[in-house]
């Protein structure tokens, strides 16, 4: 438990406040490309603040203030002719990468530089962006995805998919080193061994499952400072998943889904992802209005939700379902959140480092910055004794046959 | 709980057959707060606090088996007195749910009609 003057600093993001702050040192994703074929200007609503972007008299692509008023909804999404750019406010720098948009909101300070993720050094061919609409705060769409016990619930398949269908799928490719479904494995050990080591990005989550027969199930996730995540998806792909606030009180999530291996379906994926969501706001279909699909009898029978097998949409119901704000007053951690609890603590410490002033204390934001690659990211079953060397082997084996450059 | 009977008043919150479902459970609000009403393998009622005390998950899509509900998150397990009873997440030996009771309100069922034991503030 903590205070609630406490959560309120650690998940409150408009401008002026802590969190924000911190959020505000770091490039984050607006908006999709896709986007901008909304028309000459483009809105964004972001950090709390209304923005838009457009292309200044250079043909230089920049976030700007829009003129907006208190009783738009938060994710108020204006036609390109009505949209009116507010000349007082504040303007922002923006980068396209790999069909994202990102922006520097940090308005005192030089933009940092990117670090050499996957993501970002994989060719367009194999990247795909897309995003999605989650009615919370921010920090509890980031908390769901650093805590590797909750796969083995929330996501429990009652019975398992044949692995051959499940292109574009989470946990449902066999594990690397045996021919088990990820779905069966999270299924029978539940209660991962759970290690959290600091790395020059943030995070590196390890859960152990311990199996019969001297093997363990190694999963390999990250926390990328502030705001994403690292995972494995499956032995071809992994997500980089930002979680961004609209305002306090909803957030998107950005993933860019990156290939080692195949050049991405892309029409595929986004064909996947559009038939669970409404544009032009990314509001998925299944969501608190209509009880997420519930199905108590599917609940009984196949999934341990009832809300259908999109992995996506059981996280969604997790973190709307605690509210607006998650009341942390009344939580009760325990081992299972240990990411959580190390991940508030570097959020608290930058908190203090940016209201002393002290920007280049915060994670990733001095000169090394385009040094970090990575990071690794996977799911192997090993020998109990060498499972860190050999999930180590399967990343450099899946970086050596990369058909792009991915060696570190 | 017997000397707080005089403070508390009994207030219908729903009625037997609001509960007939394959699945019996409802979310309930009182005074503002947010509960859960479901009937357990025993048939007998539990009113406990909607979010789970771990993380705040919403228990009311909780899965009703085990003689309780088991929050559909990480499957920690409430009896219908609220009290936690596994923590399936946790390494085994554990004993943290021993310290974990979500909020509880005593119900009764008399003549189709479920009442709550409602506290005056």
């Amino acid at each position: 438990m903590i205070s609630r003057q406490r959560n309120d600093q650690i998940t409150r993001i408009g401008p002026g406040t802590d969190a924000g702050a911190v959020l505000r040192c770091y490039w984050l994703p607006a908006a999709l490309e896709d986007e901008l074929a909304h028309g000459d200007k483009v809105p964004v609503n972001l950090l709390g603040e209304r923005l838009a972007l457009f292309h200044d008299d250079k043909g230089e692509l920049l976030l700007a203030t829009r003129v907006s008023n208190a009783n738009e909804n938060s994710t108020h999404y204006p036609n390109a002719k009505d949209i009116v750019i507010n000349t007082e406010g504040p303007t922002y720098p923006v980068k396209i990468i790999k069909g994202a948009i990102f922006a520097y909101l940090g308005p005192d300070a030089v933009p940092p530089s990117l670090p050499n993720l996957d993501c970002f050094r994989a060719p367009d061919s194999h990247v795909f962006s897309f995003k999605g609409l989650w009615e919370c705060n921010w920090l509890q769409a980031l908390e769901i995805g650093i805590d590797p016990a909750h796969a083995s619930f929330l996501h429990r398949f009652l019975e398992d998919e044949n692995p051959d269908d499940s292109y574009g799928k989470q946990f449902r490719d066999k594990t690397e080193g045996a021919n088990m479904p990820i779905t069966q494995v999270l299924r029978e050990y539940p209660s991962p061994d759970i290690h959290v080591d600091e790395t020059d990005f943030g995070l590196k989550i390890t859960a152990l499952r311990h199996m019969k027969n001297e093997l363990t199930h190694v999963r390999v996730t990250n926390q990328i400072f502030p705001a994403a995540i690292c995972i494995p998806m499956s032995r071809e792909m992994i997500i980089t998943q930002w979680h961004v606030p609209v305002d306090d009180e909803t957030c998107y999530w950005f993933t860019m889904f990156t290939s080692f291996d195949k050049p991405v379906d892309k029409k595929l994926m986004r064909e996947q992802r559009l038939k669970e969501h409404s544009l032009p706001t990314y509001a998925p279909l299944k969501n608190k209005s209509n009880n997420y699909h519930y199905d108590p009898e599917e609940q009984q029978k196949k999934t341990f939700t009832g809300m259908g097998e999109d992995i996506n949409v059981h996280d969604q119901w997790a973190v709307e379902g605690m509210g607006p704000i998650q009341n942390r007053t009344q939580e009760h951690l325990g081992r299972s959140d240990v990411a959580i609890i190390r991940y508030r603590r570097k959020l608290r410490a930058a908190i203090e480092s940016v209201a002393n002033g002290r920007i280049d204390e915060l994670p990733m934001r001095n000169a090394d910055v385009p040094n970090i690659t990575g990071p690794l990211s996977n799911d192997v079953i090993a020998d109990t004794e060498n499972w860190e060397h050999i999930s180590q082997q399967a990343d450099t084996t899946r970086r050596a046959d990369c058909p792009w450059d991915a060696t570190i | 709980m017997a000397s707080s009977d005089n403070t508390g008043k009994w207030t219908v919150i729903a009625t037997s057959a609001e509960l007939d479902l394959p699945r019996p459970v409802i979310p309930i609000v009182l005074a503002g707060e947010q509960y859960v009403l479901f009937r357990d393998d025993e048939g007998e009622l539990g009113l406990i606090g909607r979010h789970c005390p771990h993380r705040g998950a919403d228990l009311c899509f909780g899965r009703l088996e085990d003689n309780g509900l088991r929050c559909a998150f990480h499957g920690w397990h409430f009896d219908r007195t609220g009290q936690c009873v596994e923590q399936p997440a946790e390494p085994i030996g554990s004993t943290l749910h021993t310290q974990i009771k979500v909020p509880m309100i005593s119900v009764r069922e008399s003549d189709g009609k479920i009442s709550a034991l409602v506290h005056e503030e």
